[in-house]
């Protein structure tokens, strides 16, 4: 340990004296995370959008004598959306943390409204305050559009049956009420045979009264229910400051595995080729340090340099996300949890650098070759599981998606116990796999 | 290779391949106490590759490498410097220093840098003369105090006074019941510092004796 300790101190002084590689080595990839960020949340991923049901609702729906199967209802009018259900807390927290981008809630009695036909029931959106959150206001407004045109037809159906009633007279329900009317073609021939009759005209006079009473409130409530076929449900739309989406916890995520997986690959590989390049290679290895010694020292370095930048980093999007004006709570408290994560991941990315570093010629092959391999392997971390086949396994076996996954629990998660030792298993076991796999290359410097 | 003094350091019916190209074959070479051994051969006839294996920086395809002492006290002095450019003549050697474990890491290495006379100035190594980085090479190796130094044409990029400066200092080895191994091309580096020669052609040994024999022998005439 003495000896791996003197070679990370040799490292960090070589470091310090190249502020230029440094700079580059930050920056970089900070401006490459932005850019991914804004691609990944503008452009390739489906926007996620929480259903909270205060209703209740069955899978399959009847108004007006049509049945509705809701899921698929919903499936069709929001295709391009993912519609994530949550409970009414679980939701509000997701939209502050901006792990979602609107929520739409059905309120308790939503569908015996929708039934009743006298009111309009409402749909509740929130939505956040950026381009993404008005691009959900107008995909559910589409939604609620869609639906109702559909109920439109069934309400008119059943609004024609009131007719017929009102005209043919017979039995019928009104806001689960029954009732029996005899219709206006049965009033006007009672009141014809009314002409010819003498004073017992009492009981048909008030055979007659009801009627026009019944009558009256029969029209009365067509007339609010042609308004309610106008809008079956209305959209209440609220803008809310729910957090931009380049604060959301997967892209502060995303931003974080970037840096990590720059700096680290790049660095242990170019570090490692660069003690070939000063031929110091074999003056160490000829007894002074073990090559697996050496190898630690590489990856711990890069994981220690790695992981401070990705804490400042966190740091600075925790004070964004506090001051830019939005009800979010940013988990402070899992910042240590959240750097033993950066370190994990800066090892396994190390180990993956030191690989690279072992087969280059040089330090500045190794750092070319470094760049290449990362970059791509870092964009498929970046491709939704299962969009593309065979793409889960490939970004599996390269740390960046797990340092992804690690990031995005702790900053996110309501409970992240699971996710992040899921995450820290694949990073230790892919760590110890990398690094073995350097070893067994370092022996064909020596042999 | 030849008397009573103690074998430091041997090659066993030594072979090394590189891939399919042969680089040595079958040598057989002992270093002993007081000995100052010159390796000759023309360019790519073995020199480097023997020197690398008997420092341990190479492992042998064939037979063994025998040291009667420890890796560490076998100081390596590779063609190229083996050096830090980024770090000062000083913190190089703290650094080698420290990892051989070295008491006192700081003396040691001012001390060396005396010896050398390179400065101790924060200045990159890098932007040392190439003398000076080869002394400063030389002083790494020395670090330890080794029993056996090894020296890969340590003179090459050396004007006549450097030259003569590094011998002084290589040559205190022997003196003191070391042993000395070097390669050159120069045969006046033979004739003034060695006690052995071994002549190498193409990965074999062509000729092995004292100075005396080598000064008898025709194989001289190889060089010529």
């Amino acid at each position: 340990m003495r000896r791996v300790a003197l070679l990370v101190r040799k490292d960090g002084r070589l470091l310090r004296r190249s502020p230029a590689l440094v700079a580059a080595l930050v920056i970089y990839p900070l401006i490459v995370a932005v850019l991914v960020a804004l691609v990944v949340r503008y452009a390739g991923e489906e926007p996620r959008v929480a259903l909270v049901d205060l209703d209740d609702i069955p899978a399959v729906v009847e108004i007006g004598g049509l049945s509705f199967d809701v899921e698929e209802l919903l499936d069709r009018s929001v295709e391009d959306v993912e519609l994530v259900r949550l409970d009414a807390a679980e939701a509000a927290r997701a939209l502050r943390s901006g792990d979602v981008l609107a929520t739409i809630t059905i309120p308790d009695g939503f569908v015996r409204a929708l039934r009743g036909m006298l009111v309009s029931p409402e749909l509740r959106l929130e939505f956040s305050n950026d381009l993404l959150g008005s691009r959900i206001l107008a995909k559910v407004e589409s939604l609620v559009f869609s639906i109702n045109r559909t109920l439109q037809d069934s309400y008119i159906d059943s609004n024609l049956v009131y007719v017929d009633l009102l005209t043919d007279g017979g039995s019928g329900t009104f806001a689960g009420n029954p009732f029996d009317i005899i219709g206006l073609n049965e009033a006007g021939r009672r009141l014809n045979a009314l002409e010819s009759a003498n004073p017992e005209l009492a009981p048909e006079l008030a055979e007659l009264e009801t009627f026009v009473n019944e009558a009256g409130l029969a029209i009365a409530a067509v007339e609010d229910s042609l308004r309610a076929t106008a809008h079956p449900i209305e959209l209440v739309a609220t803008e809310t400051a729910g957090r931009d989406a380049l604060l959301s916890s997967l892209a502060q995520a995303f931003g974080l595995a970037l840096t990590l997986a720059f700096i680290a690959v790049i660095l242990a590989a170019g570090s490692l080729a660069a003690e070939r390049d000063e031929n110091v290679l074999g003056r160490l290895l000829r007894g002074l340090v073990r090559p697996s010694e050496l190898l630690v020292s590489k990856a711990l370095l890069v994981a220690l340099l790695a992981a401070l930048v990705a804490l400042i980093l966190a740091l600075a999007f925790g004070v964004l996300v506090e001051t830019s004006g939005v009800a979010a709570e940013h988990p402070w408290e899992r910042l240590p949890l959240l750097f033993g994560g950066f370190l994990l991941a800066g090892l396994a990315l190390g180990a993956f650098g030191a690989l690279v570093g072992v087969f280059a010629r040089d330090a500045r092959t190794a750092t070319l070759v470094a760049l290449l391999l990362a970059l791509p392997l870092m964009l498929l971390g970046l491709v939704p599981a299962g969009s593309v086949s065979g793409v889960g396994l490939i970004s599996d076996l390269f740390p960046f998606s797990h340092s992804v996954d690690f990031s995005d629990a702790v900053l996110s998660g309501a409970n992240p116990a699971g996710s992040v030792l899921r995450a820290s298993a694949w990073l230790v076991g892919l760590g110890l796999a990398y690094g073995a796999a350097a070893r067994l290359g370092m022996r064909r410097l020596l042999t | 290779m030849s008397g009573p003094a103690a074998s430091l350091l041997a090659a066993r019916r030594v072979g090394r391949r590189f891939g399919a190209r042969v680089a040595l074959v079958a040598i057989d070479f002992t270093a002993r106490s007081g000995d100052s051994v010159a390796l000759v051969g023309a360019n790519g006839a073995g020199k480097s590759t023997l020197l690398a294996l008997l420092a341990g920086a190479l492992k042998p395809t064939s037979g063994e490498i025998v040291r009667d002492t420890s890796a560490r006290r076998v100081g390596w002095v590779p063609q190229r410097p083996a050096l830090y450019s980024r770090l000062s003549a000083l913190e190089n050697l703290e650094h080698f220093a420290r990892l051989e474990a070295v008491p006192t890491p700081k003396e040691r290495a001012r001390e060396l840098l005396q010896l050398v006379e390179v400065t101790s100035d924060p200045v990159p190594a890098g932007t040392l003369s190439s003398g000076n980085q080869q002394r400063l090479n030389l002083a790494i190796a020395l670090l330890s105090d080794p029993d056996a130094l090894l020296l890969d044409e340590p003179t090459s990029s050396l004007d006549p006074r450097q030259r003569r400066r590094f011998w002084e200092i290589a040559r205190r080895l022997p003196e003191r019941g070391g042993a000395l191994v070097y390669a050159t091309q120069h045969l006046s580096e033979v004739d003034e510092n060695a006690s052995h020669v071994m002549l190498l052609e193409a990965g074999r040994c062509a000729f092995s004796g004292t100075l005396e024999a080598w000064h008898a022998s025709e194989a001289i005439e190889a060089l010529r």
